[in-house]
């Protein structure tokens, strides 16, 4: 039983009350990552402590409701990191972590492709990085084998394997020494700290090629990676994800009435939904939003909310969460955010640059994690 | 004419004596939120007087109108923010303390958050006060870490 010395019953008298570890450890779990990144400064036992990657994956799987941030970064270049749930027009709380790690450059070739548990992945000068905005803490990985242009890569994407307490970054490209079209599908693992192909055991090679004209990054949802793609052995759309569990491939279809391009769609995560969203410039101009009632039930698909494009500042529709009130947060494509509500309706929007334009925007999570073998800074 | 079974919970209650000596009741179903007193009532019988070494006449009262509460399933949030709305950080240490004393889990979460939050956003100066925290930075080291991560100390208040 944990004991604690508790002297005095004179309540004049407040002596100092010493916890035991294990007690000051249950208070330090339930703060926030900037508190507690601060209280390392507070001795060298507690800088031990909250550094240790048991401390920090405890602490982030405590949290069910996780804070998320917004971070992006703008041609001049500046890199800002913003409060989710704050007001958009609230600078109290915005950060601007840095990336000096990186050579010193503009950051006009920088690509963010993906986010999980706290760390983004930034590709710069056919580099990867995996990098933790909140600590500081970052890792280079090598480039996939067939997929080393990283702009051919059609189907990127990095997520969490929980059952292996693994990082993987996935990706699926032409080939490029074929003439004709071959897939590979490659995944890298951060323990094994290889990429390792995946075989098409149905055929020679998968059949999936990218749906859109652009790279689209993956949406992570339920422990698996999504993608737009189009099938050309059944020449249909389909969604196709990387269950990051069992490292397979599966198909989810797209809803039944959902008569869009796929250029025109997008993928991403509506509260506790998968959801697609789509423009629909020609006949419409309409934004829609469908959500996938039931995980991986095709029939669930519904409508959820349709905007008039008269209804965007700027015509240009891209989500990129929600709030904890339902509330939607897009960029505005050029210097900016929106945010609507969960009827579609508009409440605020902030521009953050005057004689620039945001350049990446990715949602992540705060966390104190870091990566096998990576560089610790925070 | 059936007997009335001896273990009924219902309306018994228990007498808790506090470390300073004054005596408490507590209905029984209430005293089995709290494991340390259960296990003393399983060990000593439920008609002698429970003694609490390490409670003191202070806390337990507020430690009963908690899980006064609990029984009736009353507890909302509204009912915890009023719990410890008058209450300074220390004295929320020492229900804490006696919380996890009595090996009371409930009350023993809802405080260790309430604390958190109540020192989410002091300086490092208050939180090494509070806990009792030496200092072993050199100042040197001390004022690097500062600046390595001067981000985390943007809107803290460094006297408070």
């Amino acid at each position: 039983m944990r004991n604690n010395i508790a002297k005095g019953g004179n309540s004049m008298e407040m002596k100092i009350l010493y916890l035991p570890h294990e007690l000051i450890i249950q208070i330090l779990l339930r703060l926030p990552v900037k508190s507690l990144i601060r209280f390392k400064c507070i001795c060298k036992s507690w800088f031990s402590l909250i550094s240790d990657p048991r401390f920090a994956k405890t602490h982030f799987e405590l949290t069910t409701a996780h804070t998320d941030r917004i971070l992006f970064i703008t041609s001049t270049p500046e890199i800002r990191s913003i409060d989710l749930e704050a007001s958009l027009n609230d600078d109290s709380a915005f950060t601007s972590p840095n990336l000096n790690f990186l050579l010193p450059r503009s950051y006009s070739d920088l690509e963010i492709k993906g986010s999980c548990r706290g760390f983004i992945v930034l590709c710069c000068s056919s580099n990867i990085y995996l990098w933790n905005p909140s600590t500081g803490v970052h890792k280079q990985i090598p480039l996939p084998p067939f997929g080393s242009n990283l702009d051919a890569n059609y189907f990127f994407g990095f997520g969490y394997d929980h059952s292996k307490d693994d990082y993987l970054v996935v990706s699926m490209c032409d080939d490029p020494n074929s003439a004709t079209f071959l897939s590979h599908l490659e995944f890298f693992s951060l323990r094994a700290n290889t990429w390792k192909e995946i075989e098409c055991t149905t055929s020679t090679h998968f059949p999936y090629m990218n749906a859109c004209d652009d790279p689209r990054v993956g949406c992570l949802f339920n422990g698996a990676i999504y993608w737009m793609a189009f099938r050309h052995d059944i020449s249909r759309n389909v969604i196709v994800g990387f269950d990051l569990m069992e490292r397979k491939l599966l198909d989810l279809q797209f809803p039944d009435d959902f008569d869009h391009e796929p250029t025109n769609c997008g993928l991403w995560v509506y509260g506790e939904f998968l959801s697609l969203w789509a423009i629909d410039y020609y006949e419409n101009d309409t934004v829609e939003i469908w959500v996938m009632k039931e995980y991986k039930v095709n029939s669930s698909w519904a409508k959820t909310l349709v905007l008039s494009i008269d209804d965007i500042p700027t015509q240009y529709f891209s989500p990129l969460c929600s709030t904890k009130s339902g509330d939607i947060i897009e960029t505005d494509g050029v210097t900016g955010l929106v945010k609507y509500n969960n009827k579609g309706q508009l409440l605020e929007h902030r521009s953050y640059c005057n004689n620039a334009s945001i350049s990446e925007v990715a949602l992540y999570s705060e966390s104190l994690l870091s990566l096998p073998d990576a560089n610790e800074q925070a | 004419m059936a007997q009335e079974a001896s273990s009924s919970t219902s309306s018994k209650t228990i007498s808790l004596k506090t470390g300073d000596g004054e005596i408490f009741e507590i209905e029984a179903s209430a005293a089995k939120q709290m494991k340390t007193v259960q296990r003393l009532i399983d060990d000593l019988g439920d008609d002698i007087t429970i003694p609490l070494h390490n409670v003191f006449s202070k806390e337990l009262p507020k430690i009963i109108e908690y899980y006064k509460k609990d029984i009736t399933g009353e507890i909302t949030k509204d009912f915890e923010a009023e719990f410890v709305k008058d209450l300074n950080d220390d004295e929320v240490k020492v229900l804490f303390l006696a919380a996890n004393y009595l090996d009371a889990n409930k009350l023993f979460e809802f405080l260790s958050q309430n604390i958190a939050d109540r020192l989410e956003s002091k300086s490092v100066e208050y939180v090494r006060k509070y806990f009792g925290v030496e200092n072993d930075f050199t100042p040197e080291e001390e004022s690097k870490l500062r600046e390595e991560r001067a981000w985390s100390f943007r809107g803290i208040k460094e006297d408070e």
